[in-house]
This record gives structure tokens, C-alpha cells and sequence, in this order.
């Protein structure tokens, strides 16, 4: 076959091939903006749509034998979702306080600390819910290299409300949501390389090689997710992302200028062939002098634009020709804060207290969330809302409570509040905490034991977004383990005496004695 | 102690005309005890005791002892050759008698169901669905024992084909190593590769294994050494090989199931690195650009030709090489799953990719192998208990083995010629009995010392019993010398 040949032929055969790579497309971003405290956001996105499929139902995920090919989807999740048949899915990796005061809303909602997982997954299986969502933690477990196989039955809740699937919502009666959250979580290197690995780019071209696991393990907060949601229109669509606040602020405390070579210590060298776009997207200054290098491709609505495919190496550096003054103002957009504390110093009961400060003018309505693992009993009795020391107890409108089973069920406990305008709201509750059987003590060292973070969302909001409590951390009574055979010696010198001395008077025998004169 | 005399002048009571210090009362207390002690015995054994059912241990033992033996039923054309054709055999399994173990050869001239035929046929050797064509001659028949034995026993390197299993996944990766490099293959059209050369394997080895197939592309895959350079391209030498699969940075299939997996990759090297040759052990490069790594799967080298890469540097993987790599994927897969070629000079009849002969020898040899394996579990499962006194053996257990030994029964009770209930049955005794020997039940309490228990017990039990018996030991010394001294 000549060359010429070969080219019509291959010609003829292209579109084909051409409209069945259509079937995934793969978009990365990147979105990097500077924080009045001086430190520097961003976040990495690696979105891969499998265009026209639609997620796998109990009904049709069954045959064992029907083959699965893909090309820019990661395979070993895709295998994991029809597994299990999961329509929808989101699991965050974090490590870190975010501070909302300060850095406003994260670009991804999920910033709980540790590992949260919750999935919306269809009903009327072989397999019931509950057991595919034990095979999905244990499944995605394994595949992060994180220990979510402890999120099991105590730590699972199903709280409808502040986890409304994505394009599910007319679909709630016939699929279960099942959330679970893990605070203990550490969220290290061996979940990054995972995570790098189900990216068609690894970390070897494209945006994705600025993911320097030595830069964004050092950062002020950073944290990984994993969506999977069905767009009716598109697709399912996997969305890989990886936030980070990083801190330039750190090697030279007067100037808050950034580049990739400072902040991931890596620059872009080549980009990614595979993905559709490929941009970053730098948020500029507002009302300040800076020049930014290289020159955008496109600067839009205070947002300049680099496309990565068109540009070749590519570092993008921000620099402030005037110093930086820390500001304290609080950020406009958080108008709402929360304090979430545990107060109390003994070891068998204590009060949760959380303060809410509305800062608009109106009244705000707030859902709030508490999903606690049964080592933390809530009285509802104790309930009180607080403004300025006047108890409002008429701003409370809706209790969902599922009391704990103590060692087989977590609470949920889910309330919708109303805040007055530019007050703070004071809620107390009075909490017994457990006593653990000997065994249900971890075999580490003991630091207390973290407890999830509760879960905010404005009702009257648009979009509703969720926000994040820190986690909180309770101390236990906590027998020592050191000495058991003591405490065994101990108790059984007790037993013994006191069966000896009941044995004793039981069995003893009485005679008077002449005394002698 | 002499006996007690109440003092006969004193305004006191006599202590032991009170009811509860009656010497019945008070032995009826200590035996009390003594009743609650002992009726206590068998339920703290019992609580205390490692369940530890008796495993079926004669059975495994004589059922290793056993031999499969499998009948195989020549029927020949020629009646003059009969008696000729099973000496040559004869002394074929004396030759060799580890090849043919297990195996009852003899040659017939009726045909019965279930028998191979051989006919007459000058001109060729056409091996079909359990009937072959051979010259038929008073001289030839030391060829047709040789051709023969090829059909029956064909020779196979063991150590290259992977172990039973009723299913497999076929996990097929296009691998680029580098894309970014430019000139990329991007895609493939697998589902019709895989319908066109892989599906009819699928169909003819559907008695034996079930297949799931998954497929994926990968855009980096760096090897972790560097290949050897040439004056034109790169090289692999045969150590390269060995270690050719980057299984650290590669994840080459999903783990959703614990079915063993056969993997089959196509590796395009960076367009810095091309052609990539596999080199001879006199480091030439060779023609060949595909290799097989025993028990894992198939790799195969594909270099785009030079004039592809002017089309457009994002391609899918072009017709023409898709069709010669799949079909090199079908034999290695059979070179896997441990299917022999027909002996040299056979043909087959075009009607299948396998003829019975093939089909019949895999089955045999997996059944022998099924059978072997599962008898030598259920001995190490009874080797084991009986080694390790704290291994809990549950229902379960005993469940699996007593089912694993039914089924190794049911392989001599099935009907003599159907080789598939005898392999079926084979597999499902190597899968109870591997299910029996991995069974997590039987760690739970392997690390439990006695001294451990007796540290724990030691301390109530030596302080409670001792006042227990001392005081029994004193009733029963009065209460002898009481009947001593009555009158």
C-alpha cells in the first residue's frame, strides 16, 4: 500500500474513530486568588465526562459479564460505580481548619476536616443499599490507600436534607443517600498518588504536574474530592479537585508575590494532549497596582485567562509592586460565622454550645446538622437559643432527631433556626458522653476522640452552600491499659475477701466457753 | 478439737441447740457450695472451650491417596491396525508413564459415543471435532501413536499457564508511554476487536472459564528503566523484559472482584523512543514484538509506522494493526489458559478455533490438576488443625471440607465420559476447599497462650477454693470420727 493509499484510507476511517472518542472528554482548571490575609488559593479541576452515559441503576448493573472500555475515565472508578451502582458520589479528603472569616467560601463546598463520604445510590438491587454502601467505602478505601472502611454503621446517617443530590432531586423516593464522616482522618501523600493516578495526565503533563506533593502538604489547608454526578444533559461526570491555601507569605513576610515556582515549587512544561481545555483562571487584584507574567490570553470580569495547550511552558507569577499590610477586616461575603465548642471537664457529661452571628440586616434561616457518632448523647431537653442573654426558643422551627443506639447507630440531629438580624444566636444542649467497652478503645495512642464536623446551609441562599464547623475532639474516661492483670489481681483479692468472709459466717460454729476464775 | 461440752451451770444458751447452728444446717451450706462449684464446671468449660468440630480426616486421607483415572476410547477404521496401534501406545505410556498418569487408553474398532475416530485418508491429516484423518498403513502406525499422543498429552510449559479459575477478567490497556511527547494513540475500537478475535475463544473455552472484560487507555506510562539506545530506535534485552511491567505507576485493572486477572497491554513508545526492538540475547534487535510473562498476560510492542505519524498526531489505533495485535492477544490467551497447539503436520478442519482433541486434553488435564490441588488443600487444612491446638474449627469449615470431599466423589461417580460434570466437579471441590483453608474463622484465637488464661483465673480461683476445701476437708474428718465414736 502506498503512502498516498494509506492516507485516503486512513481518511476514511478517521471520523469514525473521531466520533467514538467523542463518547469521553476530559477539562482541567485551575483557579488561583489572592486572600486579603496575603495567602494564595487554588484549586485544581479535572473534570472527564462520559457523554450520553447514564449512571448505573440496581436494575441494569447486574450481568457480571458485560464488558467495560474506557479511554479518558478512570477505570478502576468507573468499575467501583457500576459495581455498586452508584448514581451519585462525593468524598473529600481534607486536612485543616478552613477559615471562612478569612478565605470567604471555598470553591468546593465539601472543606469538613478529615474524610467525608456521601452517595445517592438507586434502591431495588439484588444487593440492598446498605450493603453496596459498605462495598463502595470498602472499595474506595482501597483505592485512596485511606481508612474509610471506618465509616461504618456508626458513623452513617442519611440527612436528606443537606446532601440534595445534584440532578436527582424529582428521583429522592427511589434512591437512599448514605453520608458518613470521618475527622481522624490524615490526609497525606498516599492519597495524592491515588489520586493522581486515576487522571489521564497523571501528573506528568498539564495542569496537574503543579500538584508537587512537597509544596501542597506544606500549605495552610489543602484537601482533595471526588465527585461523581449525573448531568442528564451530558453525562456522568467525574470531577477530580484539589484545593489548597498556601501561604507566600511565609519565606518573606513582607511580600505576598506569587508564582507556580514559589508555590508548587514546579512550573507547566508541557500540556496535557488529551484534555478539551486546559485553562487557569488567576482572580486580579481590585483597586491595587500589580503586574501579572505572562501576559493573559484573555482577561475576563477581573479574571485573567491562560490556556495552557496554546501557551508552551508556562509560569504565572503575580507581583504587588506596593508591600503588604495584614488587613483584619472580615471578608464581605461571609456574612454568617459560626463557634462550635464543647465545654465541660469531666469525663462523663458536658455542653455543647454553638454560637451563630448573622451580620445582615435581615434574619437569616439556617439548617443545621449535627450527625455525632453514639459516644455523644444529646439532650434534647436542654435545648436552649440564646440572643443577647434573652432566651428565643420561638426561633427554633424544625427538629429532626434520630436518637443514637449506643455501639450500632449514630444520632442525626437536624435543625432549622431563624437568625435575627445582626445578633449572634446562642445554642446550648447538654451531652453525656459515653463509657466505652474495653474493646471498642482504639489500639493507638489516645489523643480523645474527634468528633464530625456539624454542617451549616442558608436555606434562603442561592446557591446553598454548605459550611463546615471545625471538627471538635472529646475525651472519654479512659481505663488504663497498662496494667490489666493488676486490676484483675486486684478485683479478685475483693471478691475473694469478701466471699471468704460471707463463707466464714456462713459456716461458722458458736460455743460458750467457761471462762476460769 | 475435742468435742465441745456445753458448761453445765450457765445462764447461757447452748450455741448449738440454735437452728442454724445445727451441724446439718452448716454441712448442708458447704455442700451448697460444693453443688454450685461443680454444676458450675461444665458451663465454664463450655464458654471457655475453642469450638473445634472433628474434620472428615480419613477421607481426606484416603482421598488423597486416590488417582482420577479417565478413560480414553479409540475407534480405527482399519481393524487390522487395532491390536497394532494399542501396543504402540502401550509402550508409549511405559515410556513416559508422569505424562500419561491417570489416563486408560485403548483402541477399539466400533465406534461409541464419546470415542475419537480415525479414518483413512491418503492425502491429509485433518484433525476436526473428535476425528482425524491419517494415512492408514501397517507402517504408519508409529506416526499415528506419536500424532496421537500430541492430541492426547500435548506438551505444555506449566509454569506458564495460569491457574484455574471459573472466571477471569481480561483487563486489555493501550499504553502510551509518553503523550505528551506528541504522536499519540488515543483510542481504539476494542469492542470489535474483541467480537471478531477474542469472542470465538470465549465461545469454544465457554465450558471451562466465563470472561469479563475491561479496557482502558493510558496516556503516561513510564518505564522504570531506560531501554538500551541503537543506531536507529531502542532495545529491550530479555532481562529488560522481565521487568518491563511499571506495575507501580501503571494501574492496569480495577479490583472489584478477586478473580484472577490476565492482562493484555499494547505499548506505544514515546515518539522520542522509536522503534523500540526487543533484542536477542547477543543484543540484535529480532523482528518479534511481542512477549508473553507466564501467569499475567501479554504485552505487545506497537511502533506506528513512520508515515501514520504525518496524519495527525492524536489517532486512534489504525484497523489493520488492531486486527494483527488482537489476533496475537487470542493466542496468547490460549497460551495462557493453557490450550495446545496441534501436533506439527495437523491440520485442524477450519470448522472452530479449537478442535475436541484440544478442547478434550484441557479439560482432562484441568480436571487432574482441580482434583490434585483440592486433595492436597484438604490435607493441609487437617495437617494444620491438627498442629495448631487453638485453631477454631467451626460449622463452616467442616461444612466446606465434608462438601469439597462430595464433590472429589462425585468426580469417579460421574458418568464415565462426560469430561465437563467431571471438571465441573473438580472446580467446585477446589473452590470449597480453598474456601475452607482461607476461612478467617480459624485465626480468631491462635494467639491466646494458656499462661495467659491461667494469669487470669489464678487469682479468683486459688483464693475462693482454697477456704472451700479446707473447711470440706474439716467436715469430713469430724464426720468420720463422729461415726467412729457413735456407738
Amino acid at each position: 500500500m502506498n503512502p498516498k493509499c494509506r492516507r485516503l484510507w486512513f481518511s476514511l476511517f478517521l471520523p469514525l474513530a473521531v466520533l467514538s472518542l467523542h463518547n469521553e472528554v476530559f477539562d482541567e482548571q485551575l483557579n488561583i486568588r489572592s486572600l486579603p490575609d496575603g495567602k494564595v488559593a487554588s484549586r485544581f479541576s479535572f473534570t472527564t465526562v462520559l457523554v450520553g452515559a447514564s449512571p448505573p441503576t440496581p436494575q441494569n448493573h447486574s450481568s457480571q459479564d458485560d464488558p467495560r472500555h474506557y479511554s479518558l475515565f478512570p477505570l478502576a472508578l468507573g468499575q467501583i460505580l457500576h459495581e455498586y451502582a452508584v448514581t451519585e458520589m462525593h468524598l473529600t479528603l481534607n486536612a485543616g481548619k478552613w477559615n471562612y472569616d478569612h478565605w470567604g467560601y471555598p470553591d468546593e463546598d465539601g472543606v469538613g476536616t478529615g474524610a467525608e463520604l456521601w452517595a445517592w445510590m438507586g434502591d431495588g438491587a439484588v444487593s440492598t443499599v446498605d450493603e453496596r454502601w459498605r462495598g463502595l467505602r470498602n472499595a474506595l478505601a482501597g483505592l485512596f490507600c485511606a481508612s474509610l472502611g471506618s465509616l461504618d454503621e456508626l458513623r452513617t446517617t442519611s440527612p436528606t436534607m443537606m446532601f440534595a443530590p445534584g440532578a436527582l432531586s424529582n428521583r429522592t423516593s427511589t434512591h437512599s443517600l448514605r453520608h458518613a464522616s470521618l475527622p481522624s482522618e490524615h490526609v497525606c501523600t498516599e492519597n495524592l498518588t491515588p489520586f493522581l493516578k486515576l487522571l489521564p495526565c497523571k501528573s506528568l503533563s498539564g495542569i496537574a504536574t503543579l500538584l508537587n506533593p512537597h509544596r501542597l502538604f506544606d500549605a495552610d489547608w489543602h484537601g482533595m474530592g471526588l465527585h461523581v454526578s449525573w448531568l442528564p444533559q451530558q453525562g456522568v461526570q467525574v470531577k477530580l479537585t484539589f484545593q489548597t491555601i498556601s501561604d507566600p507569605l511565609r519565606p518573606q513576610s513582607s511580600s505576598r508575590d506569587w508564582s507556580f515556582a514559589s508555590v508548587f515549587e514546579r512550573t507547566i512544561q508541557r500540556s496535557c494532549p488529551v484534555a478539551t481545555s486546559s485553562q487557569i483562571v488567576v482572580a486580579l487584584p481590585f483597586g491595587v497596582p500589580y503586574t501579572i507574567n505572562p501576559q493573559p490570553s484573555l482577561v475576563d470580569q477581573g479574571h485573567a485567562i491562560f490556556d495552557v495547550v496554546q501557551s508552551g511552558p508556562l509560569d504565572v507569577s503575580l507581583h504587588w509592586p506596593s508591600g503588604f499590610q495584614y488587613s483584619t477586616t472580615r471578608l464581605a461575603e461571609t456574612t454568617f460565622s459560626v463557634r462550635r465548642t464543647l465545654k465541660g471537664y469531666t469525663q462523663d457529661n458536658g455542653q455543647l454550645s454553638v454560637l451563630l452571628r448573622n451580620d445582615e440586616d435581615s434574619p437569616v434561616n439556617i439548617a443545621y446538622l449535627e450527625t455525632m457518632p453514639w459516644i455523644i448523647q444529646l439532650y434534647l431537653h436542654t435545648l436552649t437559643l440564646e440572643v443577647d442573654g434573652v432566651s428565643r426558643n420561638d426561633l427554633l422551627q424544625n427538629i429532626t432527631y434520630i436518637p443514637p443506639v449506643p455501639h450500632s447507630r449514630a444520632t442525626l440531629f437536624q435543625i432549622v433556626l431563624q437568625i435575627p438580624s445582626r445578633s449572634t444566636l446562642k445554642l446550648t444542649m447538654d451531652i453525656t458522653k459515653a463509657f466505652l467497652r474495653y474493646t471498642e478503645h482504639p489500639p493507638d495512642a489516645q489523643r480523645g476522640w474527634d468528633l464530625p464536623p456539624a454542617v451549616f446551609v442558608r436555606l434562603d441562599g442561592r446557591p446553598q452552600r454548605r459550611i463546615y464547623a471545625p471538627a471538635l475532639l472529646v475525651d472519654l474516661a479512659t481505663p488504663d491499659f497498662s496494667m490489666p492483670y493488676n486490676v484483675i489481681i486486684f478485683t479478685c483479692s475483693l471478691i475473694a475477701f469478701i466471699f471468704g468472709s460471707v463463707f466464714n459466717y456462713l459456716t461458722r460454729r458458736f460455743i460458750v466457753l467457761p471462762v476460769p476464775s | 478439737m475435742p468435742p465441745h461440752v456445753h458448761p453445765p451451770n450457765t445462764a447461757l444458751r447452748d450455741p448449738s441447740s440454735l437452728f442454724y447452728q445445727k451441724e446439718s444446717n452448716r454441712r448442708l451450706i458447704i455442700a451448697a457450695y460444693w453443688v454450685v462449684l461443680i454444676a458450675a464446671l461444665p458451663i465454664w468449660w463450655k464458654t471457655t472451650s475453642i469450638e473445634r468440630l472433628s474434620l472428615p480426616s480419613s477421607r481426606v486421607n484416603s482421598q488423597a491417596a486416590k488417582q482420577l483415572r479417565l478413560p480414553i476410547e479409540i475407534a480405527l477404521e482399519d481393524v487390522s491396525l487395532v491390536k497394532h496401534l494399542q501396543q504402540e501406545l502401550d509402550q508409549r505410556r511405559e515410556q513416559s508413564p508422569l505424562v500419561w498418569n491417570g489416563l486408560d487408553v485403548t483402541v477399539q474398532s466400533k465406534t461409541e459415543n464419546g470415542s475419537y475416530t480415525i479414518v483413512h485418508d491418503d492425502n491429509r491429516v485433518v484433525a476436526s471435532e473428535r476425528r482425524l484423518t491419517f494415512p492408514l498403513r501397517k507402517t504408519t502406525v508409529p506416526a499415528l501413536a506419536d500424532t496421537l499422543t500430541g492430541l492426547l498429552v500435548p506438551r505444555l510449559n506449566s509454569h506458564r499457564v495460569a491457574h484455574y479459575a471459573p472466571r477471569y477478567r481480561l483487563a486489555f490497556t493501550l499504553l502510551n508511554e509518553d503523550a505528551a511527547a506528541g504522536d499519540t494513540i488515543n483510542g481504539w475500537d476494542i469492542s470489535k476487536a474483541i467480537s471478531d478475535h477474542l469472542s470465538p475463544i470465549f465461545d469454544a473455552l465457554s465450558v471451562l472459564h466465563n470472561f469479563t472484560v475491561e479496557s482502558q487507555v493510558q496516556f503516561h506510562a513510564p518505564l522504570a528503566f531506560s531501554p538500551r539506545t541503537l543506531s536507529e530506535g531502542v532495545g529491550l534485552t530479555p532481562e529488560d523484559l522481565t521487568v518491563f511491567v511499571n506495575s507501580a505507576e501503571w494501574t492496569l485493572s480495577s479490583s472489584v472482584s478477586n478473580d484472577p486477572v490476565l492482562h493484555f497491554l499494547v505499548f506505544v513508545p514515546s515518539a522520542t523512543r522509536r522503534p523500540m526492538y526487543i533484542l536477542n540475547s547477543q543484543g540484535e534487535p529480532t523482528s518479534a514484538n511481542s512477549f508473553l510473562l507466564p501467569q499475567w498476560g501479554g504485552i505487545i510492542i506497537y511502533n506506528p509506522p513512520a508515515e501514520d505519524t504525518l496524519q495527525s498526531p492524536m489517532r486512534p489505533l489504525p484497523p489493520t494493526a488492531l486486527n494483527t495485535i488482537f489476533s496475537k492477544f487470542g493466542k496468547q490467551l490460549l497460551a495462557l489458559l493453557g490450550v495446545a497447539r496441534l501436533p506439527a503436520g495437523v491440520d485442524n478442519s477450519h470448522t472452530g478455533i479449537l478442535t475436541g482433541w484440544q478442547l478434550d486434553a484441557l479439560l482432562r488435564r484441568r480436571a487432574f490438576e482441580n482434583a490434585a490441588e483440592a486433595a492436597e488443600t484438604l490435607q493441609s487444612i487437617v495437617k494444620l488443625v491438627n498442629q495448631i491446638e487453638n485453631m477454631p474449627v467451626g460449622q463452616d469449615v467442616r461444612g466446606d471440607v465434608q462438601d469439597s470431599l462430595d464433590a472429589l466423589d462425585r468426580i469417579y461417580a460421574s458418568p464415565i465420559k462426560s469430561l465437563n460434570a467431571t471438571l465441573q466437579h473438580s472446580a467446585n471441590a477446589l473452590t470449597l476447599a480453598s474456601r475452607a483453608f482461607f476461612n478467617p474463622g480459624m485465626l480468631a484465637l491462635l494467639y491466646f497462650p494458656t499462661e495467659h488464661k491461667f494469669a487470669v483465673y489464678m487469682p479468683l480461683f486459688a483464693s475462693a477454693v482454697i477456704p472451700l476445701l479446707a473447711t470440706a476437708v474439716r467436715e469430713i474428718a469430724a464426720w468420720r470420727r463422729q461415726r467412729r465414736e457413735a456407738p
